[in-house]
């Protein structure tokens, strides 16, 4: 298999900015793919599967976060975390949240 | 201490215990998970998935990959016990939240010391250490302490105690006088910048909380405590010379205690009564009204200790919320203002008369006097009186010995009383002034309210009105006064008091000497030119910083406010 390697840029549109939902279901997306996932806010790295340091980022809304995925599905995962920064959870996000 | 009353027990780990600890600490956070994914199931199978969610986060936060290399390496770099670190680090977290201004996010401070809470419950097991059987010296942080924890404080070991919430009258603060050891209550919000095990410094008399002090505050109060150490070693020798002044006059200077082995406090320190015994602490916390029994108990060990010299007994002094089967209106906006003290006595008889059988039985020991608490009108004081004759007659009745002759009388604390008292003083044989409430009720302070407390000041000329005003009335009739309030244990108003023609003074045990010291070091007439002159000038800063100068030029020793 091979590692790819992915980097996105999103702005983050939901009102309450990154909240426990959306860390929450970040980490969840992260863990059922198959890539291991960063998110940098102002140059500081985070695992985007420790939900207590995702909410230590305290992103706002308007605020930017850079995601970095490497493995195998790094496009696909980082096309599923872009909607929870906007607050869209989808129904799969929705029963595990 | 957190709002469980956790305690950390120890800082440090041995170098070698260092695998062990790590170890305590991974099953402490297994535990702890199971656990939360135990309520997740429940409240969501209960209440619906979207409660669960909460627990969700929570359980993520603790598996947080970073949160546990951090507190491994704390054990293992700084050899930090498993609850130190997860003290330290947790709240650390938690200030991160906190000092947000989303009223979102900041709510993930209390989740955060939820989880703190949990695993420090797991980490400390059997050993966790509550408030009521501690085992080494401590100092207490709390958000808050309930009347009942802090009755049930061990004195043995609590050094001093701060909490973010209550005023200086609270009964926290009343609590920490009695244990005589330093206390600041109402600091706002300060326990997340401080982890069970942290060095800590209580200055009680400026009312400040130092938080890891720097080695250079250390030297300070190190140097401070052992300057009040000679002091009190200087002022022993006073203990039993009387309390006098350099031209003859003679003060009774007694002690205000709440409990019972107070009584030792004021023995200790040659104390020639106790001016004020406060009753509240058997109502406090307590699950059902005290019995006569208990009342006689404690009333009993206080008069026999102070063999013949008087003991002034206050009846209950609270609010209906504070009492112990009595029903009250969860509503009352203004509690002080509303049914407490003698109010609340006269509405509640049976309660009142137990605490007055009771009373009245010990007087039959020793030099027993009652006192009714905050009378306005005269027709209050009447009734008490007459509640009192009606428990002497069924005492009497039963052949229960008692003194038929035990003085009555009632404390000046509010305007109302001051302004009638030349009719108070034609019914009552004693009189004592309560300076916490008159200062309060006459300048419309609430003391636990920061933005007014400026307000509150025992040097207001008002108040010095007032206080001249009993005196005279008193004197005019020959009815001994007191003064029970703190003002009469600040050494600040003692030649002022003296010259205003106060000659008892009831102030709490640990004051004795101090006043002691400044009453043998002046003279009336001293004393008289001082008080004249207090008595033109027009503001409290004036009248301070005048008896500050005053004070200093005749004591050599710290004046504290």
């Amino acid at each position: 298999m091979s590692e790819t390697r992915a980097t996105r840029t999103v702005v983050v549109t939901d009102p309450a900015g990154v909240h426990a939902r959306t860390a929450v279901a970040i980490a969840e997306t992260v863990r059922r793919g198959k890539s291991r996932v960063t998110l940098v806010k102002d140059q500081e790295p985070v695992a985007a599967t420790d939900v207590l340091q995702i909410l230590t980022m305290v992103t706002h809304q308007g605020e930017t976060v850079t995601l970095e995925a490497v493995g195998p599905d790094a496009e696909a995962v980082l096309s599923a975390l872009e909607p929870l920064f906007a607050g869209r959870f989808g129904d799969e996000a929705a029963k595990s949240v | 201490m957190d709002n469980e009353g956790f305690r950390i027990p120890r800082r440090f780990v041995a170098r070698d215990a260092v695998v062990d600890e790590v170890e305590r600490l991974d099953k402490a956070i297994a535990a702890a998970a199971g656990e939360i994914a135990h309520h997740r199931e429940t409240v969501a199978a209960e209440l619906g998935e979207k409660y669960g969610a909460i627990f969700e986060a929570h359980l993520q936060m603790l598996q947080d990959s970073r949160l546990r290399s951090e507190l491994e390496e704390m054990i293992r770099q700084r050899h930090y016990s498993p609850e130190y670190a997860v003290s330290r680090t947790l709240r650390r977290y938690a200030q991160v939240f906190q000092r947000l201004e989303s009223s979102y996010l900041s709510e993930r401070a209390s989740d955060i010391f939820d989880i703190e809470k949990r695993l420090l419950r797991h980490l400390l097991g059997r050993r966790r250490e509550g408030i009521a059987h501690l085992t080494s010296p401590v100092l207490v942080l709390a958000h808050n302490l309930t009347p009942s924890e802090t009755a049930n404080l061990d004195r043995r070991f609590v050094r001093g105690f701060v909490t973010e919430i209550g005023g200086p009258g609270s009964h926290t603060a009343i609590v920490a006088e009695a244990l005589e050891i330093p206390a600041v209550v109402g600091t706002g919000p300060f326990l997340t910048e401080v982890s069970g095990g942290d060095l800590v410094i209580i200055d009680g008399d400026k009312g400040l909380v130092i938080l890891q002090p720097d080695e250079e505050a250390l030297a300070r109060y190190r140097h401070e405590a052992e300057e009040l150490r000679t002091l009190a070693a200087k002022l022993e020798p006073l203990r039993d010379l009387p309390a006098e002044t350099l031209d003859g006059v003679r003060v009774q200077l007694m002690g205000n205690i709440e409990f019972p082995y107070e009584v030792d406090h004021c023995v200790d320190r040659g104390a020639d009564g106790v001016g004020l015994y406060r009753t509240e602490f058997l109502y406090l916390g307590a699950e059902i009204e005290p019995t006569e029994e208990s009342h006689f108990q404690a009333y009993s060990r206080v008069v026999l200790a102070m063999n013949d010299k008087p003991v002034t007994i206050r009846t209950f002094d609270l609010g209906a919320d504070k009492m112990p089967n009595i029903p009250h209106f969860d509503d009352e906006r203004n509690p002080s203002l509303g049914l407490r003290s003698i109010r609340l006595a006269l509405r509640s008889l049976p309660v009142f008369r137990t605490q007055l059988r009771a009373a009245l039985r010990a007087t039959a020991l020793g030099n027993l006097q009652i006192m009714f608490p905050l009378i306005c009108t005269l027709m209050e004081l009447r009734q008490a009186k007459m509640v009192l004759a009606d428990v002497m007659e069924d005492l009497q009745e039963h052949h229960v010995p008692f003194n038929r002759d035990v003085p009555v009388g009632m404390m000046v604390e509010t305007p109302a009383a001051v302004i009638m008292i030349d009719h108070f003083v034609d019914e009552v044989d004693f009189l004592s002034i309560g300076t916490n409430d008159l200062i309060q009720y006459t300048l419309a302070v609430d003391r636990s309210n920061k933005e007014v407390v400026g307000l509150y000041n025992p040097a207001d000329p008002a108040v010095l009105k007032l206080i001249a005003m009993s005196i005279a009335a008193a004197d005019r009739k020959q009815v001994p006064i007191n003064m029970c309030g703190q003002m009469s244990g600040s050494p600040l108003y003692t030649m002022l008091l003296l010259g205003m023609g106060l000659r008892r003074f009831s102030v709490t045990p640990s004051a004795i000497p101090e006043v002691k010291n400044i009453c043998r070091k002046v003279t009336l007439t001293d004393c008289q030119a001082v008080a004249a002159r207090v008595m033109t000038m027009e503001n409290a800063r004036d009248v301070k910083s005048y008896l500050k100068e005053e004070v200093k030029k005749r004591i050599q020793a710290i004046v504290p406010e």
